[in-house]
């Protein structure tokens, strides 16, 4: 069992670890999947660029699952990670743990990073949409995907973000300076003082339920109002994230064609079976269905009725989204709905990716900041994430 | 879903399923029917599609060369290359 894709040397006492789905000069990047088996990128990824200027070293590249859309790395090509009882091991969380590197700087496409930190109990934060620069990492669903950092504590996670937020030209969807500039550490922070719990959202076993009552316990402790609301539309963003998850993620692979780089079948004697046998013999089974979801939401039958309506349901998620923020600063839901995932029970049932995403997808299909923090998330309004951060540092210090 | 739509699935996206496979795409597709009939209570006629969920506009960029590879450096993962070509079937008989 190797939580290590690559190890590298590094003498920085700062080390990070990063995803497998980030391009690193000269080391090889695949993604989880074996149609980039041997990929060696010319140039790497923005954020790596930055962390190194901030004085971080890069210790090594952590497996992740194929395309980085199932729970927790489990789909990679190069087997899943599991413990002796079957439990489904992060190897980004693992390698944190494990003393190796500070932070994980990974990315979240389908909530794998979120996932993870819940189990671990480790901290994550899945910034605003655009202030991160996604140049460098492999595509999934570009409208959600964002560059994340796992770490053992709020105030590294902190750190970490202020020296990889800012503009970036190489990057179309990078917002201003001016925005990016929210993330830093030296932007004002907004004290948390109401925070919802979306009671429709609860629907996890009690480990999970209990983390939820332990951090609202604490969060009321410390003089913050906590409200129990109901909101049923939020608990839909799973299914609009999925078809439009699906859609990006079938048109974004299509480039793999085992023809300019990656994975070639040596099974074939005409171009077609070259790009058909390529493809079916490299991907995974369920990246595989993906692919095809997806590319059946955006059939000439399909489109208006699946793929145009979750684009307008974005809408309205956002929306509502914008009105709890008018009463709330924060609302909190599970991260997931178990605190550990058994490998028999996943093979059983191949579309727990697409099912447990029922709470890492209202933050991906919004693009709103989310942190991971004591087994839950917490969600914030758009360029607030430093205040939650702020608000988790200082628990994190009234809890030791 | 059925037999022919699953086929054209598969050849646009240059895929081949074995008939295992295909059984339980059936299935999958099943359930993401049941996911998309949950959408469907949630009345979207009076709102508009959200692409981007800030307001990114399209970027345009001088057209200038700001970062360059050589061509060997490109194809140095290339599965098969012959003088500075990706070789592939014949295409053209």
């Amino acid at each position: 069992m190797e939580f290590y894709f690559e190890k590298v040397n590094t003498s920085l006492d700062k080390k990070i670890v990063a995803d497998d789905m980030l391009l690193t000069k000269g080391i090889p990047t695949t993604a989880g999947s074996r149609m980039l088996d041997g990929y060696v990128s010319l140039f790497e990824a923005e954020v790596l660029t930055r962390l190194t200027n901030a004085g971080y070293g890069l210790c090594g590249k952590a497996s992740v699952g194929e395309l980085a859309i199932d729970l927790l790395g489990e789909t990679s090509y190069k087997g899943a990670c599991v413990d002796e009882n079957g439990k489904i091991l992060n190897p980004v969380a693992e390698i944190i743990k494990s003393g190796d590197a500070m932070a994980g700087i990974c990315l979240d496409a389908n909530g794998y990073v979120r996932r993870a930190a819940a189990q671990y109990g480790l901290v994550s934060v899945k910034p605003t949409y655009g202030t991160v620069s996604r140049f460098g990492m492999i595509p999934v669903a570009c409208s959600g995907d964002c560059v994340s950092v796992m770490a053992e504590s709020a105030s590294a996670c902190r750190d970490i973000l202020d020296a990889m937020a800012g503009h970036d030209d190489k990057d179309g969807t990078s917002l201003p300076e001016s925005k990016c500039a929210l993330l830093k550490k030296s932007a004002p922070v907004v004290e948390i003082k109401r925070v919802a719990v979306i009671t429709d959202m609860l629907c996890c076993d009690d480990t999970v339920n209990s983390a939820v009552n332990s951090l609202v316990a604490k969060l009321e402790a410390d003089g913050i109002k906590v409200d129990r609301i109901e909101n049923d539309l939020i608990k839909k963003s799973r299914n609009a994230w999925n078809i439009l998850m699906s859609a990006e993620l079938c048109n974004n692979v299509s480039r793999y064609d085992g023809v300019k780089y990656g994975y070639r079948s040596n099974n074939f004697t005409s171009i077609d079976e070259l790009y058909t046998n390529s493809r079916t013999e490299a991907f995974g089974d369920f990246l595989k269905a993906a692919i095809l979801f997806g590319s059946d939401t955006l059939s000439t039958e399909n489109y208006m009725r699946v793929y145009d309506k979750a684009l307008r349901v974005r809408r309205l998620i956002c929306e509502e989204f914008g009105k709890l923020f008018k009463e709330y600063d924060a609302v909190l839901m599970p991260a997931c709905s178990a605190m550990a995932y058994s490998i028999d029970a996943v093979r059983a049932n191949k579309d727990m990716p697409y099912t447990e995403n029922l709470y890492t997808a209202p933050a991906s299909i919004t693009g709103l900041p989310a942190v991971a923090f004591e087994g839950v998330q917490l969600i914030c309004n758009y360029f607030n994430e430093t205040s939650l951060l702020a608000l988790c540092e200082k628990l994190e210090k009234e809890g030791k | 879903m059925d037999k022919d739509t699953l086929r054209r699935l598969e050849l646009l996206n240059q895929l081949s399923l074995t008939e295992e496979q295909k059984s339980e795409m059936y299935s999958f597709f099943d359930r993401r029917e049941n996911d998309l009939s949950e959408l469907s209570s949630i009345d979207t006629e009076n709102t508009e599609r959200m692409v981007h969920v800030l307001p990114i506009l399209t970027v345009v960029r001088e057209d200038k060369i700001v970062q360059n590879f050589d061509r060997e450096s490109l194809q140095a993962g290339a599965p098969e290359t012959d003088e500075g070509y990706w070789c592939v079937p014949r295409v053209v008989e």
